[in-house]
């Protein structure tokens, strides 16, 4: 049982750590809460399920199918993460810290409804794109859907620090991160920094989005939400704008969820007080989060 | 302030250009209903359900007037419930109301209703206080709650019976969704199931939209004291995702998975897949094959919905027939009268998609036969356990 | 000058009469809209010491109104009277808030944010599961209390004056506070913390006390939210309402008490205004205008609808 819970464990963390680096890439650059990140994964998720239908005849099915699915609606789903920054938060960029939240909220309110006016109002099933097999390990049985949906996240967290941390691009990322001010007199284009943070951050959603249509079989217009939150309460505890604050946030959650509810007996209804009950213990002992660096005090 | 006056320019533009629709005189039932949010689902599908019967009606010409179905988005939200409860008794032309969808919204909007008064009948909520209320020293106004779908302790008892005495199950596991309706349900299977000196191994709550339930399913999957199947109580989203998740756990065939009819209905397919295959869910009313007039609705709502891509959702046949029961109490009356149409309505003995409805003097429908029906994931269907 | 300081009581007297005219003007359903705007501004007012004042993020603010709600529920099933139990939503709600201030306050901007958050989350779920106190997810009934009968016998007219009398009381008590020693250390604290703490102030304390002030005004509408709808269940008091509140006091612009009024009455008007006025074609468009709405108000007015004039001099001078 243990085994069988670590995996499904990781599974669930893996899914919210990719979810998590998008609210955490964006935070560490313009330190707002996008909002609408949760519906940035839903239409990931209604994106795929969209080439789904339209990739076999040109890719095949298969690996190649697979794959093209995934980088088109990672794709995507970026390009729409960087409309939204382009419209609702760059107009108000230096105008007010909250205001941008309020439009993220307006934004994420219409991407909800404008899936559930336009495409569906129902749950949607999504397919399997691999044949799903069980193996059996050490008395548990993974299915193969698990180790695609770990493998996946994992590979996409492994390009991700090689970018940000060996490539000129991320290391312009992470000087406007610094400070975004300085870095601009450095020869750096802010905004196209920043619509570059939004891109990465949305194809990472959209990839999270795929993996949670194919790890829960079907998907509707308000799936975004619940992980959404869940994600970013995740890029908390690691340490928001942290990159691996967010991945360890997200899979230190999985694994809180599934000990709530695996080990405690009438523990699921309790499963989000727990998880929450812990997260601000946690803030509590480390104010900045796991891997958050202490903000020096404002002079 | 100038970007004050342009902005409330676009906003009045936004509703006057959204609010032009035709006005004429008609007479109308009020479907006050989850439209929009995360019950928008089932709301919507209510919503064509009795539109349908509207249009069936007026093309019959059942009525020396046009009728009309009004949609109100009470968006599962019980401020907004008595918001819309509100609106509705503000309006004469509004007859009955249809509605609402969950329990915490009809409690309150039905107390409104009362003060009208203007009958209420409601499809989907199964909270025993949604009538009870109406015996309480502290209702205002005549009884006018009419439910067609039966409370929780109907069908909980009934999966109870059957897991025991046709299943031969002794050790059962409890899961619900921590709704009225779910959790309802689950407490009624577990009264009836003790009763029977059957086993109930562990009970947990989930939350609606939840959407992982591994964790859970393993613990039971490796529960010590064996439980030889689940009994849940909640709606088909999250039922077919148990389905899935038992099957990909492993938890197959003679393990069982026993629901109610919030699980009956073709959505679940397209949340679980073949994985559904096999699920026992219980339905309110004699099966469909037995009943025409049921067979008949579901066609004729599949031809008048094909279009949409929109399938039949598990309340669906409750809303036609709380619209059903109302045309017939209005015939009765002889005019849209609303006090007219309540006392009718407490006459009501319709024989329809559900069997035959009457009500008790609470406002409760007294058809209570409940029959066991088998997920078919091939062809879609739930045909009855004989 | 004096026909400025002459509208707030011009308003008032207008609110307090509409009800009595709406039904002359068939708008009966706007009293009760009304009733609810105006809970939503003592929400509003409410959070506006903790956001607007102190610059402290609450994204949990709805667990207030949903502890003061239960509280007099709880309480008038219990036999104590209403207006009683209205108090005592206010003390167990301060005490509350004062415990949870006193634990978390040391966070910082959006981590408290997610801590509150987490926080209002935790209410609504204990309230869900606790089927022995809160009945659980299938709510508590309340006796009816209608205090003015004497003026109406439609509880909605009465409520409404009721929430009428408690948004001006709000209001005064709010301004005598913005206007006192403590509103001027809120705002020190709020435009510079370490000056402020340089000069004296004593920071936590203050911060403190705005904290546990919002809750008082969400455990009154709380209260009589339950008392009107003689009903209270779980599912009012989801994570949106806590964003709503937060929309409002941003959106009518943080730290002014007409703006976040004016907040109420726009973002809690309209979707209701939508439901009465759309066509039954458009009705499930609602909420697709709304966040239309957010967005193009905040585009348009990012300061705010009607910005804390305390701020507007800061900028300009």
């Amino acid at each position: 049982m243990l085994i069988q819970q670590l995996v499904n464990a990781l599974t669930l963390g893996a899914i919210y750590s990719l979810i998590a680096l998008g609210y955490t890439l964006v935070y560490g650059i313009l330190a707002m809460i996008n909002f609408a990140h949760s519906e940035v994964l839903m239409l990931g998720a209604f994106m795929a399920l969209g080439l789904a239908a339209l990739l076999p005849a040109i890719f095949g099915t298969g690996v190649v199918g697979l794959v093209g699915m995934f980088i088109l609606s990672m794709a995507g789903a970026g390009v729409i993460n960087v409309l939204v920054e382009r419209f609702a938060y760059r107009p108000l960029r230096h105008i007010s810290r909250l205001a941008p939240l309020i439009s993220a909220i307006g934004v994420s309110i219409i991407l909800q409804n404008g899936v559930f006016l336009w495409i569906s109002t129902q749950s949607l099933r999504f397919p399997e794109p691999v044949a799903i097999g069980q193996v059996p390990v050490f008395g548990a049985t993974i299915s193969t859907l698990q180790i695609t949906i770990l493998a996946a996240a994992l590979i996409l967290m492994g390009l991700l620090h090689f970018f940000v941390e060996r490539t000129k691009l991320g290391k312009a990322m992470r000087a406007c991160s610094d400070d975004i001010q300085t870095a601009g007199l450095m020869g750096i284009n802010p905004d196209y920094i920043i619509a570059l943070t939004f891109f990465i951050g949305g194809a990472l959603g959209g990839a999270a989005g795929v993996l949670y249509g194919m790890n829960y079989g079907s998907i509707k217009y308000n799936l975004g939400f619940l992980p959404g939150a869940k994600a970013f309460t995740a890029a908390v505890l690691g340490g928001i704008g942290n990159i691996r604050g967010a991945v360890l946030g997200g899979f230190i959650l999985g694994i809180l969820e599934v000990l709530a509810s695996g080990y405690i007996p009438n523990g699921a209804q309790w499963r989000d007080v727990i998880a929450f009950t812990v997260l601000i213990i946690v803030l509590l002992v480390r104010p900045s989060g796991l891997l958050g660096e202490k903000i020096a005090e404002k002079v | 302030m100038t970007s004050i006056f342009r902005f409330a320019a676009a906003v009045t533009a936004i509703v006057f250009v959204a609010a032009c629709g035709p006005k004429e005189k008609s007479v109308k039932i009020a479907v006050a209903v989850p439209l929009t949010g995360d019950m928008g689902t089932e709301g919507q599908g209510l919503r064509r359900a009795v539109e349908m019967a509207v249009e069936e009606a007026n093309a019959a010409k059942r009525f020396p007037y046009k009728l009309v179905a009004a949609p109100y988005d009470d968006r599962a939200d019980p401020k907004e419930a008595v918001n819309v409860a509100n609106l509705i008794i503000s309006d004469p032309r509004v007859v009955a109301v249809i509605g609402h969808y969950n329990s915490g919204s009809a409690i309150p909007a039905a107390k409104v209703y009362a003060r009208a008064p203007v009958a209420m009948v409601s499809p989907a909520a199964t909270n025993p206080e949604v009538t009870a209320q109406q015996n309480s020293k502290d209702w205002f106004g005549p009884r006018m709650v009419f439910r067609v779908v039966p409370t929780d302790d109907v069908q909980g008892s009934y999966a109870a019976t059957f897991a025991y005495t046709r299943l031969g199950l002794r050790r059962m596991t409890l899961l619900h969704d921590k709704t009225p309706y779910g959790q309802g349900l689950a407490e009624q299977f577990q009264k009836t199931f003790l009763r029977l000196s059957g086993k109930i191994v562990s009970e947990d709550g989930i939350s609606v939209g939840d959407k992982d339930f591994k964790a859970l399913l393993t613990k039971i999957k490796s529960d010590v004291s064996k439980p030889q199947g689940i009994y849940f109580g909640g709606l088909y989203t999250e039922a077919g995702l148990l389905l899935k998740q038992m099957r990909e756990l492993g938890l197959n065939d003679p393990f069982v998975f026993i629901s109610g009819d919030g699980a009956k209905t073709s959505g679940i397919f397209d949340v679980a897949g073949d994985s559904a295959d096999g699920a026992y869910l219980s339905i309110v009313g004699v099966p469909v094959e037995e009943l025409p007039s049921a067979k008949a609705f579901v066609d004729s709502y599949k031809k008048r919905w094909t279009g949409s891509g929109e399938e039949l959702k598990p309340f669906d046949h409750f809303g036609y027939e709380a619209a059903q029961v109302i045309f017939a109490a209005m015939e009765r009356a002889g005019s849209p009268d609303r006090v007219k149409v309540i006392a009718e309505l407490k006459k009501t003995k319709y024989t329809g998609v559900l069997g035959t409805t009457t009500f008790d003097d609470k406002g409760d429908t007294l058809n209570k036969i409940v029959t066991m029906t088998r997920a078919h994931a091939q062809d879609h269907t739930f045909p009855s356990v004989k | 000058m004096l026909r400025w300081r002459w509208t707030p009581w011009t308003a008032l007297a207008l609110a307090a009469a509409f009800p009595f005219l709406a039904a002359t003007l068939d708008a009966q359903y706007l009293v009760r809209v009304g009733g609810v705007i105006g809970l939503f501004m003592i929400l509003g007012l409410g959070l506006n010491f903790t956001l607007g004042y102190v610059g402290l993020f609450d994204l949990g603010f709805i667990a207030f109104y949903a502890i003061g709600a239960y509280t007099t529920a709880i309480a008038m099933r219990a036999g104590v009277p209403a207006l009683l139990a209205l108090g005592l939503a206010m003390v167990v709600t301060l005490a509350v808030r004062a415990l949870l201030g006193l634990t978390i306050l040391r966070l910082r901007g959006d981590y408290l944010a997610v801590v509150t958050m987490g926080f209002g989350e935790i209410a609504r779920l204990t309230i869900n599961n606790l089927d022995a106190f809160t009945n659980g997810p299938k709510g508590l009934q309340l006796a009816p209390w209608r205090p003015l009968n004497f003026l109406s016998d439609d509880p909605n007219i009465q409520y409404y004056l009721l929430i009428l009398l408690a948004v001006a009381a709000g209001v005064v008590a709010a301004k005598r506070l913005e206007n006192s020693r403590v509103g001027r250390a809120w705002v020190a604290i709020r435009e510079d913390e370490i000056a402020a703490r340089l000069s004296g102030i004593p920071v936590r304390h203050y911060k403190l006390l705005a904290f546990t002030i919002s809750a008082a005004y969400a455990g009154l509408a709380g209260g009589l939210f339950a008392q009107w709808e003689q009903f209270v269940t779980p599912e009012s008091f989801v994570f949106w309402e806590s964003i709503l509140v937060v929309s409002i006091v941003v959106l009518g612009g943080m730290g002014s008490i007409a703006g976040v009024l004016l907040g109420a009455l726009v973002l809690v008007g309209f979707p209701p205004l939508m439901q009465w006025k759309l066509s039954a074609d458009w009705i499930n468009y609602r909420y697709l205008f709304f966040g239309l709405i957010l967005v193009l108000v905040t585009l348009f007015r990012p300061q705010g609808i009607l910005p804390s004039s305390r701020r507007e001099a800061e900028l300009t001078s």
